[in-house]
């Protein structure tokens, strides 16, 4: 399989995570310093919004509503950027670096525990995932939790420092893992603490930094495409990734500040 | 004739002025060195093995090859409040080695051997990447060539471990030979009071 770079959107600013529309209109949306941007399916600057705290991820859900994972807290916005909802945790939320959705639990990542905190949709706390280890929790060095959820409900945790993505279950058993380190074969993992982030759509598709790198896992572990190395500033790292409904992959370019996109070329 | 001063003897002033400022400024500099009050650093913001940007480039080794003291009087530290304390380091392994039979690279970085890794705590036996790792440099072994500087730093690493001055070994010199060679200039003569904190760091519990 073998993708292209086809687009790259100005990002006008800071960028840390982003996440694609619920419903296929190919808006994009990017957490940035302090506010929330949605770009357009040319890369348009569509609208903005700012957030109460420095935005670190961003996450559009079934009904089209957008949280925003902050320091301490999770904003919910209507999409034309209208609150609706503010959930406050100092304790679990302390620094939120992704958000998920299975069907009946909203699902964020607190980087400062190194954990994935599970509530149910009305921000009731569940249970932890990725804490059940003899390290307390998700190994990432380089201080970000990610994470992708597949139409099962299986969460997709990146386990950088042990060269993993890891497969739990909603409920934080863990069920398995794809990945090793191998700084030779690109179907391992290099450097110190890879991957770094990942998404979950028809395949597992994940970032690495140190050189960048964009790859494509099936749900065995058989790499089956490196998406990309070249068009990225080396020294990129913890690179948001999405992929929306036609196989398009945004990845961020975190030196340049930009959003390249991928498609895949047809065989 | 005019007392007022004409701008020649204005410039002469001036002139004067700073040459007497540099000359004071020389001497007072000279007079702390003698007591030991000034010494030389690694600004690590300036060398090349741990600047910021600075990816995909050899690692330099002139703090090994200039400096007058056996081995050298620059030596790689290890802050370990810094340190990912990861399972596989890049400044202890060399990850474009195969891999062995435990998963890991299988060579070492370092061409002297001065980096150990040691588990911290009981070592998961059914899955060695559930551990932290301290890596503990040698500084008897090791010689400043900056391999594991340039491998430690970000994005690759997190940079915990620099280049630095060990002030147990430096003979002070005026002219340090070292500070000579260095491209970057990144050897810097400073007071001691703004120098880094001359004995070993800690290590960790």
């Amino acid at each position: 399989m073998q993708y292209r770079h086809v687009q790259t959107i100005d990002g006008q600013g800071a960028l840390r995570g982003i996440a694609v529309d619920a419903h296929g209109h190919g808006e994009l949306y990017a957490a940035c310093d302090a506010e929330i941007k949605v770009f357009d399916a040319a890369g348009r600057l569509a609208r903005r919004w700012p957030t109460a705290r420095p935005a670190q991820s961003v996450a559009v859900a079934g009904d089209g509503a957008v949280w925003a994972g902050e320091l301490g807290q999770i904003e919910v916005f209507d999409d034309s950027g209208k609150l609706r909802d503010t959930w406050r945790d100092a304790g679990l939320l302390r620094r939120v670096t992704a958000i998920g959705f299975t069907r009946d639990s909203v699902l964020a990542g607190d980087s400062a525990d190194r954990a994935i905190r599970r509530f149910d949709r009305r921000g009731r706390f569940l249970n932890d995932i990725g804490k059940d280890n003899p390290l307390g929790g998700l190994l990432i060095p380089n201080g970000v939790v990610d994470f992708g959820v597949d139409a099962e409900d299986t969460v997709y945790a990146a386990n950088p420092g042990k060269h993993r993505v890891e497969r739990y279950a909603p409920g934080g058993e863990l069920l398995g893992h794809i990945g090793r380190f191998d700084g030779i074969d690109p179907a391992g993992f290099t450097g110190c603490c890879n991957p770094t982030n990942v998404a979950i759509r028809d395949a597992i598709y994940t970032t690495e930094k140190a050189g960048p790198r964009v790859k494509a896992y099936d749900f065995s572990g058989g790499l089956l495409a490196v998406i990309a190395t070249d068009p990225f500033d080396a020294n990129c790292k913890n690179m948001s990734i999405a992929v929306d409904s036609r196989h398009r992959v945004y990845v961020v370019d975190t030196v340049k500040l930009a959003i390249l996109v991928f498609e895949r070329v047809s065989a | 004739m005019s007392d007022d001063p004409t701008r020649r003897d204005l410039f002469a002033a001036v002139a004067r002025g700073t040459v007497l400022a540099v000359l004071g400024g020389g001497a007072i500099f000279l007079v702390r060195k003698a007591n030991g009050q000034v010494v030389w650093q690694v600004d690590a913001s300036r060398c090349i093995n741990s600047r910021l940007g600075e990816v995909g480039v050899e690692a330099c080794n002139l703090c090994t090859t200039e400096c007058v003291v056996a081995l050298s009087a620059v030596r790689a530290v290890n802050e370990y409040s810094q340190c990912g304390r990861c399972n596989i380091c890049p400044a202890y392994f060399n990850i474009a080695s195969a891999v062995n039979g435990l998963g890991q690279p299988s060579e070492k970085l370092c061409p002297r051997d001065a980096i150990a890794r040691r588990p911290i705590g009981k070592v998961d036996p059914e899955d060695p990447a559930n551990n932290f790792y301290e890596y503990v440099i040698d500084e008897e072994k090791c010689d400043g060539c900056g391999k594991c500087v340039m491998q430690c730093k970000e994005p690759l690493g997190l940079g915990s471990i620099t280049l630095r001055v060990r002030y147990d070994r430096c003979l002070n010199c005026n002219r340090c030979s070292i500070s000579t060679a260095c491209p970057q200039k990144a050897l810097m003569q400073l007071p001691v009071s703004r120098a880094l904190e001359p004995v070993g760091i800690e290590r960790p519990e």
